[in-house]
């Protein structure tokens, strides 16, 4: 009987118990859609509760044993800092969707249960993902998270584009999820290893004579996590999807996906593979260089606010991974995790201005918002400038943080990101002309409260660990990894 | 006490945001009362400031210890004018702004601001810091030109923003430069200028270091040929803007050349006095001589800006005492003279719609008073004696001479065109008979007059009694040019300081 630490699961217990229980609800008492949001809600909390004890017992551990981790089931699970940061950061992405799509799950009706389940499922795949010690986990967790993102993409069936954006969605993403379990299986094979610290402890101790087998299975599960940040050039899914999917649903799913994504790249190269940091540092800096020009060049070019941020969120995919090819995890957590918030703040007021289930969301429906909703249009904008990485956002420490950690290592790659940076800033500005200098008449836009306090909420965090980095700086340096 | 400094504005900025949108005709008037506070602030400053080299009124706190990021301030004998030309000019553009009258509350909050920003980037005494006020300013500034503008004012924010964005895309990777190598050299992380100035750097690191500084300033300032932006930006600007952008933001960068450049790479600085001191000189002469055809009065006054600040940019890479000195005073005088004329031209624009000057003419005998605020100005402007302008350029030109000769007389040339464009201008507006709506245009009213009085006493203050501010500059900018000698063996030759030009035998 292997030794059974049950506090190493306990959030994603929490979330599966909970999408369960928010079924269950439904079918027993159908109440309105405000009562199952609660108790969606309320698992949440549950999960963060959990995490924050794991914070906690993580803490005594490091003072203890000096791992500051702790493996469970036969070494399957490791919760340490990286996981738990992580997981807060998914936590806190999922209650605020919640709130922000409240509107969207309203719409849906009597499915709006199912929306709620799935993405507690997810959350709770992603969640697992993070913390997973074996790839086979990994892999387990990345299926749980990106087929329940599949089908929240499609869950407005009515319209086309949601359709075909779950469709493209599906196919694409099965087909990137299947290059990374061949690359599992030839990391397997060349090092005999499916754990993420035994393969650091097998290359550390042996000296590999033909790496071209684990050097293949590298690419392919850069291929296939590239694929899930939506990195050039796996990234031609994102601006369909991003256009196509409920605005309320491509918030969550996007930041998400970049949250759990990350980590889980920071966790198999920078935690699993230093000894190949010579090999795969250069290849991802291509990886990164190109999803920054990309990115930031074709994003000028889009008129629809969301493939826009799809594409800014390509750009963003590469200035993320800076950190990553410097070997460090505290940059590129701190990146992930402030981005995701901003992310969702943008996409919460896109639902708010073309309405719940519309994809509308042309600038021109954008023109004088500031007089049409004063708070959404200052919300909006300060969160584009936060994406845009001026000083006073988190997004600026951010970057500054990615940056000064690759510098000493690929500074060319330092330079194009700040050049990439002020490519990103004429788009964002763009919005911001036509929000606050152009039109001076249009009908009013409505937000709810939930809406305005996401907004609000997305909007504080970001100027506060812009202000004071400190306040989220420091919790991400106490997020040791493995 | 520069903490409170900084954040004065950003309280102000609040309080009028808590008045309701509907109390439309307290905002302005709020503003330029709550912006008293930090020139009555900065009056303090002035008074209690120490004649002598090094950072006064230090204020040191961690802001992110980890990463050696400060909250770090303090002021010398070369940011100390600026923060006060900063919060003297900031309730004169609030006092000229009646004319706006649509958003006004947004305005009066961006105003402050920027001024908050403005401030804090010239007390700032960490390179982080600095940055942060510094490209964190750009977004007031932006939306004062992309809504409150005339006609083009979209196209002439974006580029603006674009411009200086790029500018300092560059010098944040010069920084992060700096910072990485601080952290392998001493094994401590900090964005201190004072820790950044002890670096050992290679030849090739320091000049492209240098270079991406250099040019993130130059844009600001702006040297030519990165200067396109500027007329667009001050054309387009409201009064206010304009007044802010000329009077203050483009000094943050002949600021930031002096205090950052000088500083950290005296070596690349002595390297490369020739080409920014040739880009200065062809600034002086070139923005004279497009102002000489522009058919626009702000436009003109814009051109005339790129002319000054060249001198400014001399002054600096001559690298004498002298020069440099009259760098940081021509900096203040520019700010007041220009700031001052870019009023008197939106006062004219209040009252005839027009800034053609085809369209105007005779306006001396409508309003002879504000006849006479332009040609004051104007003189101040071109250095007539006993104004302000006369001491900036003359310290300039009598500094430049010893190291950069040739450009020296080049740049007295500028002195030459700055009074062919400016009195001809004066002549074609103010001179002759007035016809059509010229002839009844309204004189100056007691408000106006209010705001433009203390600009003419200080014109004439630092034009007579010029010691009360380089008493208060010599003694930091001897130490600049004492560091640059340390750190390269660059002698500045006879008569390069500047007792050696006023007291020569004592020295």
């Amino acid at each position: 009987m292997p030794e059974v630490n049950w506090l190493a699961v306990l959030p994603e217990v929490a979330l599966a118990l909970g999408a369960a229980a928010v079924l269950l609800v439904e079918v027993q008492w159908k109440p309105r859609t405000i009562v199952l949001a609660g108790v969606a809600g309320w698992f949440v909390l549950m999960a963060v509760v959990f995490t924050v004890f794991q914070w906690i017992w993580a803490g005594d551990q490091a003072a203890a044993q000096d791992t500051g981790r702790l493996l469970a089931f036969s070494r399957m699970v490791a919760v340490d800092g990286m996981a738990i940061f992580g997981r807060l950061g998914l936590l806190v992405v999922l209650a605020l969707s919640l709130a922000g799509a409240f509107e969207l799950l309203q719409a849906l009706g009597r499915r709006a249960a199912e929306a709620m389940a799935i993405a507690l499922l997810a959350t709770a795949g992603f969640s697992i993902m993070l913390s997973a010690n074996n790839l086979v986990l990994v892999f387990l967790g990345l299926e749980v998270g990106s087929i329940a993102l599949y089908v929240l993409a499609g869950m407005t069936r009515e319209r086309k584009g949601a359709d075909e954006a779950a469709l493209k969605y599906f196919l694409l993403g099965s087909f990137a999820s299947a290059l990374f379990v061949y690359g599992v299986a030839l990391l397997y094979a060349g090092t005999g290893q499916l754990e993420i610290l035994g393969i650091r402890e097998h290359l550390a101790a042996n000296i590999v004579a033909r790496p071209a087998v684990i050097l293949i299975g590298l690419g392919l599960m850069l291929v296939g996590l590239g694929f899930k940040v939506s990195a050039a050039p796996f990234h031609t899914w994102a601006p369909d999807v991003y256009q196509g999917a409920p605005a309320g649903i491509v918030g969550y799913m996007a930041a998400v996906a970049k949250i759990a994504g990350f980590v889980t790249l920071a966790r198999i190269f920078v935690s699993g593979l230093p000894e190949f940091q010579a090999t795969w540092a250069p290849a991802m800096a291509v990886v990164s260089a190109i999803s920054m020009l990309i990115g930031s060049v074709v994003a000028l070019a889009q008129t629809d606010v969301r493939r826009m941020l799809a594409y800014s969120g390509i750009a963003h995919a590469g200035f993320a991974m800076t950190g990553i090819i410097a070997g460090e995890t505290t940059g590129v957590l701190f990146y992930v995790v402030a981005y995701a918030i901003q992310l969702l703040g943008g996409f919460t007021v896109i639902s708010a201005v073309s309405g719940p289930e519309g994809s509308g969301s042309d600038l021109s429906a954008y023109r004088g918002l500031w007089r049409r909703n004063p708070g959404l249009a200052a919300g909006f904008a300060l969160l584009l400038f936060g994406m845009a990485g001026i000083p006073l956002t988190s997004g600026f420490v951010a970057k500054f943080g990615v940056f000064s950690e690759v510098w000493g290592t690929q500074p060319w790659l330092v330079v194009l990101g700040v050049l990439a940076s002020v490519i990103t800033l004429a788009f964002y500005l763009r919005i911001t002309v036509i929000m606050y200098m152009e039109g001076e008449e249009g009908e009013a836009v409505p937000a709810r409260p939930s809406t305005r306090w996401v907004v609000w909420v997305t909007v504080a965090l970001t100027i506060l660990w812009g202000v004071l980095p400190g306040s989220l700086l420091s919790v991400v340096a106490d997020a040791f990894a493995l | 006490m520069l903490t409170a400094l900084v954040l004065m504005p950003v309280v102000a900025a609040l309080i009028v945001l808590a008045v309701p949108r509907r109390r439309h005709e307290i905002h302005l008037p709020l503003g330029v009362v709550l912006s008293l506070g930090p020139l009555a602030l900065s009056g303090y400053l002035f008074w209690n400031f120490e004649p002598v080299a090094g950072m006064q009124f230090v204020v040191d706190v961690p802001w992110y210890e980890p990463w050696g990021l400060g909250w770090s301030l303090g002021i010398d004998g070369i940011s100390m004018p600026m923060v006060v030309l900063t919060a003297l000019l900031v309730p004169i553009a609030l006092g000229a702004s009646t004319s706006i009258t649509k958003r006004t509350r947004e305005f009066v909050v961006l105003t402050l601001l920027l001024e908050a920003g403005m401030l804090g980037a010239f007390v700032a005494t960490d390179v982080f810091l600095f940055f942060v006020f510094f490209e964190a300013m750009l977004i007031p500034m932006y939306f004062i030109i992309g809504v409150w503008g005339s006609d083009r004012r979209i196209y002439a924010a974006f580029k603006f923003f674009l411009y200086t964005a790029f500018g300092s895309a560059l010098m944040l990777a010069g920084i992060i430069a700096l910072a990485v190598m601080h952290d392998t050299q001493t094994g401590a992380a900090s964005f201190a200028l004072a820790d950044l100035a002890n670096l050992e750097l290679s030849t090739g690191a320091e000049r492209l270091l240098f270079a991406a500084f250099a040019i993130a300033f130059a844009v600001k300032v702006p040297v030519f040929p990165l200067h396109t932006w500027l007329p667009d930006a001050h054309t387009e600007a409201p009064t206010a803007g304009s007044v802010l952008l000329a009077g203050v933001l483009l000094k943050l960068g002949t600021y930031g050349l002096m205090r950052f450049n000088l500083t950290l790479f005296p070596q690349a600085t002595v390297d490369a006095v020739w080409i920014l001191g040739a880009l200065g000189v062809i600034g002086i002469v070139y923005g004279a001589a497009v102002a000489i055809v522009q058919p626009d009065l702000k436009r003109l006054v814009a051109y005339s800006s790129v002319s000054h600040l060249g001198f400014i940019v001399l002054g600096i890479f001559a690298l004498t005492s002298a020069s440099l000195q009259g760098a940081v005073i021509q900096n203040v005088n520019h700010g007041l003279t220009t700031g001052a004329l870019f009023l008197l031209v939106g006062m004219i624009y209040d009252r005839r719609h027009t800034k053609a000057i085809a369209e105007l003419g005779g306006l001396q005998k409508p309003a002879p008073m504000l006849a006479g605020f332009f040609l004051f100005m104007t003189f101040g402007s071109i250095g007539l004696p006993g104004l302000n302008g006369f001491v900036g350029e003359f310290l300039v030109v009598i500094g430049s001479f010893p190291t950069l000769p040739s450009l020296a007389v080049l740049a007295a040339i500028g002195v030459i065109l700055a009074a062919v464009y400016l009195l001809w201008a004066y002549q074609r507006v103010f001179h002759g008979v007035p016809e059509g709506e010229n002839v009844t245009m309204p004189d100056l009213s007691p408000r106006e007059i209010g705001l433009l009085a203390p600009l003419v006493v200080l014109v004439l203050l630092i034009g007579l009694y010029p010691n009360v501010l380089l008493d208060r500059i010599g003694p930091s900018t001897e130490a600049v040019l004492d560091n640059v000698q340390e750190a390269t063996g660059y002698e500045p030759p006879y008569p390069g300081r500047l007792v050696d030009v006023f007291m020569p035998g004592e020295g």
